[in-house]
């Protein structure tokens, strides 16, 4: 047993510590809490508020409303660490991405394939569904993405990797169908400064301090469905820019070895 | 009326901490394993747990994002870095 | 009960920081990190709650598309607070993207060192340092 360990479990007992004292003495405030902060009450009584609309966003789920309308920068800078993230993933494999396997294989049994492909057209709907949905039920771009992300991987597993190669969808389309996406998140908040409005903008606002001909506004509903004006559009661009990133990560990283170790071949003099 | 509200309220605080109590014992157990396909499979089953206690605590939203996140994708990618790299620790 | 649920959460985090401190091998520092992350979103969750008094609360979603004044003041009296929910929808997707990004420069150290635990990654980098400068 050494010595560093003990160390590290009294420091662990004095985090616990340290954390829960005030909290039973009151620094949160009662537990749970008994009032909601006025900050939550406002967003609330704004959001969709057909009375008062000097300040509306016309969508009934407030969460969707506070992603995407009030605190719109916050996620835009949010998709763009993603970005960054999955390019930084990519680079490190630059020299062996668009090409072929060395290793052929088979996939798995013939019962598995069918069943799969029955499978994944279903978790390609409800991702469809999630995504299209998400300013009136909880939903929206991300967690639709991430539903829809699993049907490209399970079919790089079960039909293998010669089957994909053979077939016409290389990595590069997937890549620039997520740029178009990305494209399109940062474009369409941008249109409505033509008129008298600011940026991520999803209904007009009446303030006397903008003085322009033009008047343009996102519309508020689709036939009958209130649909929040921007909303709808960026999450259908947000849900296929993380569909795709999804496919591209997990195509590096499945890989054979052989293949792999070809970016490391001439490192081995330095550390 | 009321009496019936609180006697609802008193059952949905008793489960949510027999929840909170019984991820710690998945989490110990996870810490602990030497094997590592046993850890990757008791932080699955924590992640269950915490998704039950998201969907207790009315937000839908997230429980959306973390089924798909925490018991979809990362084990899927923890179990295909210890094929590849070693499933034994030490 | 509530509080109990809020000390396990607590114990929870600080188990998983040890794991990520004390063990040597890398997967299981990863394993633990994603364990860590998920234990401090659900804590700004839990400070969102809200204490039923007399009313069924709902989360924070409107149900009725044409809405009264009473109706309104009342959706306001009986939701959830919304605002720790967006805040933890960014914190998840930037983790997710910090651990892939983890996860393929973990496989570039097994490739390059041919072990995985730290103490012998340190053991081969002070014999290279200490050969090359003699």
């Amino acid at each position: 047993m050494k010595v560093r360990n003990i160390f590290f479990v009294l420091l662990m007992i004095f985090v616990v510590l340290v954390i829960s004292i005030p909290t039973l003495l009151g620094a949160f405030g009662t537990i749970p809490p008994e009032h909601l902060r006025s900050i939550a009450k406002q967003y609330l009584f704004l959001s969709y508020n057909p009375y008062n609309k000097s300040l509306w966003s016309a969508s009934p789920e407030v969460v969707a409303a506070i992603v995407w309308d009030y605190r719109g920068l916050d996620t835009l800078y949010e998709t763009m660490v993603f970005y960054t993230a999955i390019i930084g993933a990519l680079m490190l494999y630059s020299e062996i991405l668009g090409s072929k396997d060395v290793i052929g294989g088979k996939g798995l049994s013939f019962i598995v394939k069918r069943g799969t492909a029955i499978v994944l057209l279903a978790i390609l709907a409800v991702g469809i569904s999630t995504v299209l949905h998400g300013m009136i039920t909880p939903g929206g771009g991300f967690q639709g993405g991430a539903i829809m992300a699993v049907a490209p991987i399970v079919a790089l597993i079960v039909f293998s990797r010669t089957f994909l190669d053979k077939s016409k969808l290389t990595y590069a389309h997937f890549i620039s169908i997520r740029s178009l996406a990305l494209l399109g998140v940062i474009l369409a908040p941008l249109i409505p400064l033509i008129s008298n409005a600011f940026i991520f903008q999803n209904q007009a606002k009446s303030l006397p301090i903008f003085q322009s001909p033009i008047f343009f506004t996102y519309p508020s509903t689709i036939i009958d469905v209130p649909m929040g004006g921007l909303i709808a559009i960026l999450n259908i661009f947000e849900g296929i820019a993380v569909f795709s990133a999804f496919a591209l990560a997990f195509m590096i990283l499945l890989y054979s070895e052989e293949l792999s170790r070809k970016p490391l071949e001439g490192e081995d003099i330095g550390y | 009326m009321s009496t019936v509200i609180s006697f609802i309220e008193n059952l949905v605080f008793i489960i949510m901490g027999i929840i909170a109590t019984t991820s710690i014992i998945f989490v110990v157990l996870a810490v602990q394993s030497k094997d590592l396909l046993k850890t990757i499979i008791f932080s699955a089953v924590q992640s269950t747990l915490y998704a039950l206690l998201l969907f207790l605590l009315f937000a839908p939203d997230i429980v959306l994002v973390y089924v798909a996140v925490s018991v979809g994708l990362l084990p899927l990618l923890s179990i295909l870095l210890v094929k590849k790299v070693g499933r034994y620790e030490g | 009960m509530f509080l109990v649920a809020t000390i396990s959460l607590y114990i929870n985090i600080a188990v998983s920081m040890y794991g990520v401190i004390a063990k040597p091998n890398l997967v299981k520092k990863f394993i633990a990190l994603t364990i860590v992350q998920d234990s401090i979103n659900l804590m700004v969750i839990m400070m969102g709650y809200k204490l039923w008094r007399e009313v069924l609360i709902q989360p924070p979603i409107l149900l009725n598309w044409n809405p009264t004044p009473e109706a309104l003041r009342e959706f306001v009296n009986k939701a959830v607070d919304p605002l720790p929910q967006a805040l933890v929808l960014t914190a998840i997707v930037i983790g997710l993207a910090v651990n892939i990004f983890l996860v393929s420069a973990i496989l570039h150290l097994y490739r390059h060192f041919n072990t995985v635990n730290m103490d012998e990654i340190s053991k081969i980098k002070r014999e290279m340092i200490v050969g090359e400068t003699a």
